[in-house]
């Protein structure tokens, strides 16, 4: 059994996994230490791991439960998680030659690191790419609900005097600023943060919804003037 | 919290997000998304993020903005770390010991 389980397991997967789980052990850090200091109960907010297993969201959802109201809450989480119907779709090609059941088991493991890794061997034989994803995959959730749980033990005992309950708030920065490849995402965020800055004065953390509309539209707005203005460049 | 609540909020959110991660593969593996749903598609995460992150520090729970210097400091060198470094923990870790150090001082 053990060795049938070795040889299912591609190791070069999990090699190519490691260095992208390093970064995401503290982001489980500061969650675990979320779900501590909101106001979910432990058990549930632990179990965002496994049935959500999709950090930022999760971290939204833990942070504003009990501060906003549930469908605020609900809605926050479902926004930031929309960029999966991207990953979706550029996944869905390499998908068409697996089995029903991987079509089904497989997006549940498709968050950002794994996309990341998978859309590059989506060439490879079906069989082979199922083994790297399902490995590759397998191992981040895995690895995510002891990280979680790791910040659940270790949180308590941090001095408040350390500050941890804006570490939040610095993350998400810094996940934009990682986030932001081309000039549309940067006007995205930048009008997204602004707007949202100016409306955080409203109820039930509206200010959110408003800010996050206000920059999708300005993003969108942003890559259509760019890709109308890219043939008159070229041309010139 | 309602435990009931929050079982429910954490059932609907990992509902919706596994539909989102399933839904061209699984239904609507041969069509093409139109370009303008694509484009929006492609600003939903940094807008979304950025409005979350200004939300968070300034406290925004319909009492006004509330965020202290060492507060926006920790923001702006986190966000400038990121940029520079493209790393991660270092960037939250040059926005933490700013918090520390600034709201030591102050």
């Amino acid at each position: 059994m053990t060795s049938r389980l070795r040889d299912a397991i591609d190791r070069r997967a999990i090699a190519d996994g490691v260095p992208l789980f390093l970064p995401a052990i503290p982001f489980g850090f500061v969650l675990g230490l979320a779900i501590v200091e909101g106001e979910m109960p432990l058990a549930i907010g632990w179990l965002s791991s496994p049935i959500i297993f999709a950090g930022a969201a999760q971290l939204a959802v833990v942070t504003l439960a009990g501060t906003a109201s549930i469908w605020a809450v609900v809605v926050a989480g479902l926004v930031i998680n929309t960029r999966h119907v991207m990953y979706s779709a550029a996944m869905a090609p390499a998908f068409q030659r697996q089995p029903r059941w991987m079509r089904w088991v497989g997006p549940y493991f498709l968050i950002d690191q794994v996309f990341a890794l998978a859309v590059l061997q989506t060439d490879r034989p079906p069989a082979e790419f199922r083994r790297y994803y399902l490995s590759v995959g397998i191992f981040f959730a895995l690895n995510w609900q002891w990280a979680v749980a790791l910040g659940m033990v270790v949180g308590p005992v941090v001095p408040e005097g350390w500050r941890l309950d804006y570490a939040p708030a610095v993350m998400f920065l810094c996940l934009v600023v990682l986030g932001v490849q081309r000039r549309p995402q940067a006007v995205a965020a930048v009008v997204g943060g602004v707007v949202g800055l100016a409306a955080a004065g409203l109820q039930d953390r509206l200010g959110i919804l408003v800010g996050a509309v206000a920059g999708v539209a300005a993003g969108a707005y942003a890559e259509h003037r760019n890709e109308s203005r890219t043939p008159a460049q070229v041309a010139s | 919290m309602n435990p009931w609540s929050a079982l429910a909020i954490v059932l609907m959110v990992g509902a919706m997000t596994y539909g989102m991660r399933a839904v061209v593969i699984v239904a609507l593996a041969d069509r093409v998304i139109p370009q303008p749903v694509e484009r929006a598609l492609r600003s939903v995460g940094p807008a979304v993020l950025a409005a979350l992150a200004v939300n968070l520090a300034a406290g925004g729970e319909g009492g006004g903005v509330d965020i202290t210097v060492a507060e926006v400091a920790a923001l702006l060198v986190a966000g400038g770390v990121a940029w520079w470094r493209r790393h991660m923990l270092v960037a939250l870790l040059a926005g933490m010991v700013t918090l520390w150090v600034l709201s030591a001082i102050t």
